[in-house]
């Protein structure tokens, strides 16, 4: 027997995604299960309907489509259209992962539809290295909170802290979100410039630095403008020395 | 020309710098005890001063044997041309000197070899001084104008690239509206005909327009409607658009291409982002003489994607600043959620047109 298959379409433009409906119309066997216009609503409803298939714009507002997947964890059924590009078109050719590139044909729509067809609900590798590559340099921080995202412009940050499997996000505005990420991960995206690991556990935001002081013998600390202390490591130390 | 000749400030510096060398020499006179100060000085300083003029062909000789030097150039600036300076220099010096006899001396000063030899060791390293700082004054002048030249291809490096600037199409924007028509042609066959004939006819506008330095404002506002209805369509409902112009403002000039982008940039980082969309509003005037012209846009929180990095902003303040110096200002803010740009140009109208 064969189940509908469920797919979600995500544009912030709605002539294209009635376009993508319309394309859908000859293949009866898939059901429409919901559109989205905007990165978060694609978050939401990703989790929320479990789609067999997602049609995904990749410039959109609030969250791009890379965005969504690197959020949702999602790594199949996926079918990227997008208009122009360039970085994003140049990661897709390097890793394989087929995309739509506005204005599509209903043939080249067929093509990539049959093509994912085949691998639904398989783990797509490439998927997983577009993703981990296709933000070398974070401008912000995406936080999965239940049902809300938050999202945190790196220059908010006040420190991050890590915290066992997690990361704690602590923003200028004292306010402190867990991700779920390793502190080294998150520190390989982070311009060094900016962001000084200081501690094991500790990565500060210099522009939020107000003092390093003297502690014990031969130890220091950094005082934040917030008034929070961090403990500075011997090599922590000398990475805020070669900086300053 | 001379570069001394060629600077008026130079001149009298020069000259007062051999006036000490005559000094200084009287003085060498009066130490070795061969005339008293008031003649030494009668001496000294006129053929100094004389000898001065001679010692600025040396700015020739640094020309001709331009450093780095081989071995014969060498030669001629630091030996060759000195040496015959130097034996001027004596003969000026005894014909000076030479002239004290019509006051019934023997001459000015008193002049046994000893002094013609302390002369011409004199006359010599005066005049070898004088190659070297001709060549320094040479090798500084050639370093401003290289930097001068670099400046200048600056300038030219920029033009061209703001040239493209204006004449570039948005791949971003040409594509998604192809994708729009696409989806119309079936919805609302009649939508797509006046879409796609929107879009030739903002492309058409764009490239007449960017020929040319300065456009009136009424065309530059033509353009942006133009592209509004298009982005109309794109995005529906969410996009709202207010364009007052009052009548005075329309005939003034404008770069082409400065108005656009900022209702452009309304869009794709302000409106685009917002879930109930919103209106962008141009409103241009002319007060004083001068053409203020303000877009503004609802702007999404700070923590949305892409709140632009100011870039294309920069570019249209350096384009003003190429065309208009400092007499055009463009500042930007983001107060109470709204993005405001305003841009004050000096109000020039066609000669046509101010009739």
């Amino acid at each position: 027997m064969t189940r509908a298959l469920k797919a979600l379409i995500v544009d912030d433009e709605e002539l294209a995604r009635r376009l993508v409906r319309e394309y859908l119309q000859t293949h009866p066997d898939i059901e429409i299960a919901g559109e989205c216009e905007n990165g978060l609503e694609a978050a939401r409803d990703i989790g929320a309907l479990a789609p067999d298939l997602v049609f995904l714009d990749i410039q959109m507002p609030k969250l791009t489509g890379l965005e969504v997947l690197e959020l949702t964890g999602r790594r199949s059924g996926v079918i990227f259209t997008t208009a122009y590009d360039e970085f994003a078109l140049k990661a897709f050719d390097l890793h394989a992962v087929d995309y739509l590139l506005k204005p599509f044909s209903q043939e080249r729509f067929d093509e990539a539809l049959a093509r994912a067809r085949k691998l639904i609900g398989q783990v797509q590798p490439a998927l997983d290295s577009l993703i981990a590559g296709a933000a070398e340099r974070i401008d912000r921080i995406l936080i999965r909170d239940r049902e809300q995202v938050h999202v945190v412009p790196v220059e908010r940050i006040d420190y991050l802290e890590a915290q066992d499997d997690y990361v704690a996000v602590n923003t200028t505005e004292g306010k402190t979100y867990l991700k779920r990420q390793r502190l080294s991960e998150l520190e390989e995206k982070l311009d060094p410039r900016t962001f000084v690991r200081l501690h094991r556990s500790y990565i500060v935001n210099i522009a939020q630095l107000q003092a390093i002081e003297q502690q014990g013998k031969d130890g220091h600390a950094a005082r934040l403008r917030s008034g929070k202390r961090i403990p500075i490591s011997r090599t922590g130390y000398e990475r805020i020395k070669a900086i300053m | 020309m001379h570069p001394l000749f060629s600077d008026a400030r130079k001149l009298p510096i020069y000259l007062a710098a051999w006036l000490l060398a005559g000094a200084c020499m009287a003085l060498l006179l009066v130490l070795t005890g061969l005339a008293g100060w008031s003649r030494a000085l009668l001496f000294a300083l006129p053929v100094a001063l004389v000898y001065g003029f001679v010692a600025m062909s040396a700015y020739y000789v640094c020309r001709a044997f331009p450093y780095p030097r081989r071995w014969p150039a060498v030669f001629a600036a630091f030996v060759g041309a000195p040496l015959f300076s130097a034996f001027t220099w004596i003969a000026m010096c005894q014909a000076w000197n030479e002239t004290g006899r019509a006051f019934g001396d023997a001459g000015i000063i008193a002049m046994p070899p000893s002094a013609t030899t302390m002369l011409f060791a004199a006359g010599f390293c005066l005049y070898l001084l004088s190659v070297l700082a001709h060549d320094v004054l040479i090798a500084f002048d050639s370093v401003q104008a290289a930097a001068q030249r670099e400046a200048e291809s600056r300038v030219l490096a920029r033009d061209a690239e703001l040239q493209l600037l204006r004449t570039q199409i948005n791949p971003h924007f040409l594509f998604n509206s192809l994708n729009s028509i696409s989806a119309l042609t079936s919805i609302d066959p009649k939508a797509a005909r006046e879409m796609t004939i929107a879009l030739a006819q903002f492309f058409r506008r764009t490239l007449s327009l960017s020929e040319a330095e300065k456009i009136p404002l009424s065309e530059e506002a033509g353009l942006c409607e133009n592209f509004l209805a298009i982005e109309k369509n794109r995005f529906g409902r969410k996009l709202g658009s207010a364009v007052r112009i009052d009548d005075e403002a329309r005939s003034c000039l404008l770069p082409p291409m400065t108005l656009q982008p900022l209702v452009e940039n309304a869009i794709k980082h302000g409106i685009r982002h917002l879930d109930d969309g919103g209106a962008v509003t141009v409103e241009a005037i002319v007060r004083d003489g001068w053409l203020h012209i303000a877009v503004e846009n609802p702007a999404p929180p700070a923590a949305s994607p892409s709140p632009g990095n100011g870039l294309g902003l920069r570019n249209i303040r350096e384009r003003l600043a190429v065309l208009y110096g400092d007499r055009a200002r463009i500042s930007w803010k983001l107060a109470d959620q709204r993005f405001l740009v305003e841009i004050a140009l000096p109000a020039e109208r066609e000669e046509s047109s101010s009739r």
